[in-house]
Parts: structure tokens; sequence; C-alpha cells
């Protein structure tokens, strides 16, 4: 997944506003795409995308905020930056109330821009490492037996190996295995790496 | 035959009485055209002037032995004068009248060379060897004035309604000069990064630098054509496109954002004659209507607002501006063309009633009807042939 190449969503539908950020980004070797309206973008495969969108906020049809509730309930992941208008700060602050990355102003200072995009392309990239690592947890978790996932539960409340023996009617030596077989399947360093691993996966 | 005449009483007091008679109507006739208000003035089949009663004397600063004979017009302006005696002829050999027998506004001319506006109405005698004519003429420069003084107000009102109307679409003009900036700041700071990191090709900034002189075309026209819309201005009427009408006000319109989501669409019918108006107050009107429209639609939203256009008899272009909204109610249907009555929590009331007058001015007629949908259809006519008064200063 992180090798995916980031790409950055332009939608827009003002032809000459859609060409010249594809040209911007360009000059400073972003890759990007451009769409000039909500549902040609909807149209593409979006699950697979990775990178920033890049969202015109006032657009016939279908306006970049339903746009963006849409792509809410769809779960998708990407980071839009709203692009608004003159006294468009009551839509702006409703899409900053939806998770919005970020909103810029019309005509802008094009750094401003950049290094906007440059911030939800870093999030887009944490989020999808983020992303990995919980795979990769949960793949572990599964690989765990029942007892010592209920071993490796009870060790994360905070319990002794005594205390885990006696409720589990196990013998202390046995717990001391499976607590070992635990830290070893889970890939975990030490204790708190192994909390901070179920932590993540129970976002 | 005098001295039969004299002989016989009866003769006698036959030719007293005929002769009497005679007088008395003759006194009768001077009588009257000198009592005449309007100016009566009688031609020869040749032009030259016969008979000029007192009120043309006042009225055109000559006295009538100075003008008596001379050709008749030395009372008119160019291009009329030396097209007169043309006119005259094609009567008299062809009989096809232009003017004999229908009233005419037009300019004559004053023995000090002022022109003035006059109503003229021309009759022909008949029955003698040779054709004469008549021209019954009105000085109406008290009622072009008061008519020019009412078109002045009524623009003076339709100027400030205008400027109002784009106060409250400013935010939607924001937008649209805001767009072609944007375009023109990203495009030149583009072409900087790549002149920086010497990727730039000579093509490529010259394809660019023309995209940026379009769009900075593109705001130059969004501002002409709103400061086209809202200059201080005296009305005035001329020869025009009534498609180029409509494309400016749906242009116009379409600053006002909430148009995208109903979008706008533009029915002609064929191709419609020019007509003369004033453009900028019928782009104020069809303006008024589309917002009219477009707040009804309000709670409405995805149906297109249609406007059509089509010829609809010799006489006139009709065109209707179609929404799908709420409707009116009957009480508001009452009032709808009345100064002050708005439905509206922000707005004047004034939009409709101008609107009207504006299309009365015109000679047209503006009027409402409920269509199949439940929504209103606001229909306004305007005459192919423009009014007789509007003909002033350009008519012959």
């Amino acid at each position: 997944m992180t090798t995916q190449k980031q790409i950055v969503h332009i939608i827009d539908d003002d032809d000459a506003v859609r060409d010249s950020l594809r040209m911007l980004l360009s000059s400073v070797n972003i890759e990007s795409k451009s769409y000039p309206n909500a549902q040609a973008f909807l149209d593409t495969d979006i699950d697979y995308l990775s990178g920033c969108i890049l969202l015109d906020i006032r657009m016939p049809g279908m306006s970049g905020l339903e746009l963006q509730s849409k792509l809410n309930n769809m779960g998708c992941q990407l980071p839009v930056i709203f692009i608004t208008g003159h006294g468009d700060i009551p839509m702006a602050v409703e899409a900053m109330k939806h998770g919005a990355a970020e909103f810029i102003q019309k005509p802008f200072r094009e750094q401003d821009l950049l290094d906007r995009i440059s911030n939800a392309l870093k999030k887009n990239r944490i989020k999808a490492g983020e992303d990995m690592e919980i795979k990769a947890i949960q793949t572990r978790i599964t690989a765990l037996s029942p007892r010592e996932h209920e071993v490796m539960s009870m060790v994360i409340d905070g319990k002794a190996n005594k205390v885990i023996a006696y409720d589990l009617g196990l013998s202390q030596r046995t717990v001391e295995i499976h607590r070992a077989n635990v830290m070893e399947k889970m890939e975990a360093k030490s204790l708190a790496d192994l909390v901070k691993m179920v932590l993540l996966t129970a976002k | 035959m005098a001295k039969n005449k004299a002989n016989n009483p009866l003769d006698k007091q036959a030719g007293r009485l005929a002769e009497q008679d005679y007088q008395s109507v003759t006194a009768t006739l001077e009588a009257l055209l000198e009592a005449a208000v309007d100016a009566i003035i009688i031609i020869d089949d040749d032009g030259k002037i016969r008979m000029f009663n007192t009120a043309a004397e006042r009225m055109f600063g000559y006295s009538a032995p100075a003008v008596v004979g001379k050709n008749v017009n030395i009372l008119m302006p160019e291009p009329y004068s030396s097209q007169h005696d043309r006119y005259l002829q094609n009567y008299l050999e062809t009989g096809e009248a232009k003017i004999i027998g229908i009233g005419r506004e037009v300019k004559a001319q004053k023995n000090d060379g002022a022109l003035f506006p006059i109503e003229l109405s021309v009759g022909e005698i008949k029955g003698g060897d040779r054709k004469q004519f008549v021209g019954i003429i009105r000085d109406i420069t008290e009622r072009v004035r008061v008519e020019t003084e009412i078109r002045d107000n009524q623009e003076r009102l339709a100027h400030v309604t205008r400027v109002s109307t784009m106060g409250e679409m400013a935010s939607g003009i924001a937008h649209e000069i805001n767009q072609p900036l944007t375009a023109i700041a990203t495009y030149a700071q583009a072409c900087r990064r790549l002149l920086e990191q010497k990727k730039a090709d000579p093509e490529t900034l010259d394809s660019t630098l023309q995209k940026i002189g379009m769009q900075a075309q593109r705001a130059g026209e969004v501002i002409r054509r709103l400061r086209d819309f809202i200059k201080k201005r005296v009305s005035h009427r001329h020869v025009a496109d009534i498609e180029d009408i409509l494309q400016e006000s749906v242009k116009i319109a379409q600053t006002d954002t909430r148009v995208l989501n109903y979008g706008l669409t533009l029915e002609l019918n064929n191709k419609l004659p020019h007509i003369v108006v004033d453009s900028v107050q019928i782009q104020q009107v069809i303006l008024n209507l589309i917002r009219n429209a477009i707040d009804a639609m309000e709670d409405n939203p995805g149906q297109p607002i249609k406007i059509y256009a089509e010829q609809s008899d010799n006489e006139f272009i009709e065109i209707i501006v179609s929404d799908q909204g709420q409707g009116l109610d009957e009480q508001t249907r009452e009032k709808l063309f009345e100064p002050f009555f708005t439905t509206k929590s922000s707005g004047m009331g004034l939009g409709l009633s101008i609107s009207q007058s504006i299309i009365n001015s015109h000679g047209g007629r503006l009027w409402h009807t409920v269509n199949r949908h439940g929504g209103s259809d606001f229909h306004f006519t305007l005459p192919l042939r423009a009014s007789p008064n509007l003909r002033k200063g350009n008519a012959s």
C-alpha cells in the first residue's frame, strides 16, 4: 500500500483553474489528476487511491460539501483540502467540522497551497503506514491460539503470571510458556510494545 | 351673361346670395385657419407653399408673405429637406402614400435653424386641375419633454434597483472574478518554478502566457458586463438582437452561484428579428425574472429554469421565464406588480413593478401565469416595430 504513488486529485468545475493547478503541481514534481465535477471523481475506483483531494467548495451538481460527506460515508481516508471563494467562510467551517484537512481561499499564494498539499500528503503517508502496521498486527493476533489470546488480554490488563495461572486454573509455568509464545508471535520487544500494538488495533 | 343676370331680378337675387355665401364661407374658412392652434400649410404638387396660417407663422418664425411660393422643404432639416421633392414626385407617379393619411412624428426646422419635434398629418386636396396637399402640424416639444422626463425618471429608478441587485450579488461577482485571477496567479507561479529549475521550454511558456492572457480577458469581460449594467446612463433605445440581450442577462444571472444548483436553459425558436429597445433595461427585466425564479425554487433544487423566446405574431416577440418553483398563492398574485410588495425577507419589492413599467414603456406587456408544474411563468412581449413615440428623432 505505501508503495502506491501519491496523487493530488483536483476536483474543480473551472477548466482554467484545474489546468493551472495541474501545471503548478507538475512544476514541483507532484503528480495530479483532475476531474471536472464530483461525479467524475466518484466514478473512479476510490478505494485504491492514495494522496489527497483538492476540492472546490462551489460546484454545479454535487457541491464540494456533498462530495465530502459522501466520501466520509464511504470510508474514504484521503485528506481533503477545500478551495473556497470569498465569503465562503461558513461553508469552510462546515467542511472543517466534517474533517477537512485544510482550506485555502481563492486566489491563493501558491506557496500556501503547496504547503497545505505537502502536509496533506504527509498525513496520508502516515495514515497509510499506520494502516499497514495495524493490518500486520491484526494478522499476528489471528495467529494466536485461543489460550494465548486469553493470556495476552490478561497480561495487558496488568495481571501477574500468578494471578493469571490461578484464574485460568493453569500452572504458573504453563502461563509463562504461553506468555513467551505471545511475545514471539506478536513480535513484541517488551510488555509496553505489546500494549501499544493492541491499543492501535482497538482504535 | 352678367347683363342677363342684372336684368333678371331673380338672378340678381341669386347672384347676390351666392356672392354672400361665398364671402361668408371664405370668411369662415379664414377665421378657422387663423384661429387654429395647429399650423396649417397648403402646398402645390411641386412643393411650393400656397397658404401659411398664423399658427404656422408663430411656429416657424416666418411671415406668410416671406414663404408663400417657396418650397416647403425650407421647413425641414436634412436629410428630409433634400429628399422631399422626390417623395412628392414619387407619390404623384405611383400613388403610393408614405405619409398621406397617416400621422407621423418628425422633426421640423424653424427660421433660426432650431429643430423641434412635430406631429404631422397630410391630406390631399382633390378636385382642382392640380393636386394640392394640406399639412396640419402640431408642435409636440412639451409632450416630448414630459415623456423624456418620465423616461429619465424611470431610468433613474431602474438604475438604483440595478445597483442594489448587484449589491445582492456581490459574493457571486467576487467568485466570478476570483476564478480567472486564481488561474492567472497559478499559471504565473508554475512558469516561475519551471524557469527556476531551468525546465521551461519556450513552447510551454508561450502557451501558458497565452492562457494567462485569455484569463485576464475573461476577468475583464465579467467587469465590463457588470459595469455596462450599472453604469449611470440616460435611457437609450437602439436596434438590438434580443438573443444577445438574453445571453448577456443569463451570464449576469450566472454570477449568482445558486443558479448552479438548478441550471438555466435558453430555448430560442428560429432567428428572431431585431427590435428597438433599451437593451440594459431589458437585461434588467430578464435578470429580475431569473432571480425571482431562483428564489421561488429555493426548496426545489435540481429543476432547470427555462427561458423561451419566440415571435408570437406579426407584432410581438414573446419571452417567457419559466420555473418549477412553489408557485404563487392567490393573494400574492393579486399584489405581484405593486411597488414595495415583497414576499422575501430581503429585497425592496420593486423588481416586478419596475420591470413592468420598463416593458410598458417599450410598448409591451408583462404578466404571470401558472405552468403545468405548478411553478410560475412570467411572460413579456416587445413590439417588433417601435411604438410611434419611440421613433422620435430617428424616423422619417
